[in-house]
């Protein structure tokens, strides 16, 4: 009888919530469009102020690059705490591996997906992409290692604390291009002018490219020692 | 509006398996489901059916989508990855000291 009683509040706070959200719809005014507000005056002066083709990128690390730093640094908080959480082993114990058809196939198509990931994260102002979604690509091939080789081999090619040095070097090279903002612009983060060059090349637009770059190492190192640190235990277990 | 009410499907489907389901790791999925929903419709709604919002050198370009939300999405996205590594990390140090990852048949934390 109690868990009946609970369940059907539970349904009537569900069927609440819903009808609550469909209100909300209802009364919502309609989409204006872009005529006004920020939106507006990105998209029309956005790139002659920064140069970046990609105005999205244009947003994420000129016009918010502050905040961008506040977002690496939530990566940065949430690496600290599952190291701290899991850093009982010492050394991993390493799987088997797959088969050696899969181990000569990854050693091929590795250079490309490394390529790849520096492709995405260097033309982040001229076509879809930026340093979040290349640094995910660089982690994968550290995730994809784990799987295929075991994961000492991930362990003795990247070690965790060669990880930790690039993660630091991504977060100081954007703090560092901020700083310079200071010196050279007179505001933190601002795109410093004299980097600027001819629109559509690939060194152009300020420091956005420097700060994708750095912003690149720092989630690609910061994913791979999440991923490593979670498979550790699962190893000394399984094998 | 077709958006509106996936969202509210989707975001109703989140809301149950959070408070619903017992199993911890399925809560972290109901969790993600939610900012899945809350993505997409900030994503829908403000696609008025421009361009992707990326300059071409050398042509006029039509109206474009507006990059905002797009950018405001992204940094959701990051944090949104952060937060459920982290929980499935306290899942997992959960699971070494009770046993169990089911909320309801949790003992033994009290020493």
């Amino acid at each position: 009888m109690n868990k009946l009683m609970k369940k059907t509040l539970i349904s009537a706070v569900l069927i609440a919530v819903t009808f609550a959200l469909y209100q909300n719809f209802t009364l919502m005014p309609e989409y204006r469009g872009l005529n006004e507000g920020i939106s507006d005056y990105i998209i029309t002066y956005g790139l002659n102020d920064t140069g970046s083709l990609n105005l999205i990128t244009a947003v994420l690390y000129d016009y918010r690059a502050f905040d961008s730093l506040g977002e690496s640094t939530v990566i940065f908080g949430a690496v600290s705490g599952i190291v701290l959480i899991l850093s009982r082993k010492m050394l991993p114990v390493s799987s088997k591996g797959l088969s050696f058809i899969v181990k000569r196939t990854l050693g091929i198509i590795t250079p490309f997906i490394a390529l790849f990931g520096f492709y995405v994260i260097s033309h982040g102002h001229l076509s879809p992409g930026g340093g979040f979604q290349g640094g995910v690509i660089l982690a994968a091939i550290s995730i994809i290692f784990s799987i295929v080789y075991g994961s000492a081999f991930d362990y003795r090619r990247y070690s965790p604390q060669t990880k930790t040095v690039l993660e630091t070097v991504g977060a100081l090279i954007f703090l560092g291009i901020g700083l310079a903002g200071i010196v050279m612009e007179g505001a933190f983060l601002s795109n410093l002018g004299f980097l600027t060059a001819e629109k559509g090349t690939l060194i152009s637009a300020g420091s956005i490219p420097y700060i994708n770059i750095g912003v690149g190492f720092k989630v690609g190192a910061g994913l791979a020692i999440i991923f490593y640190s979670m498979i550790q235990k699962t190893f000394e277990e399984d094998f | 509006m077709l958006n509106n009410l996936i969202f509210i499907i989707l975001f109703m489907l989140g809301f149950y398996a959070l408070i619903m389901k017992t199993n911890l790791i399925k809560n972290v999925i109901g969790l993600n489901l939610m900012e899945a929903a809350v993505f997409f419709w900030v994503i829908s709604f403000s696609d008025i059916g421009g361009e992707i919002s990326i300059h071409k050198l050398g042509e006029t370009m039509g109206e474009f989508n507006d990059p905002v939300p797009q950018a405001l999405t992204l940094t959701g996205i990051v944090i949104g990855a952060s937060t459920a590594a982290l929980l499935l990390t306290l899942i997992i140090e959960l699971n070494k000291f009770s046993g169990t990852i089911d909320r309801d048949k949790i003992e033994g934390l009290n020493d």
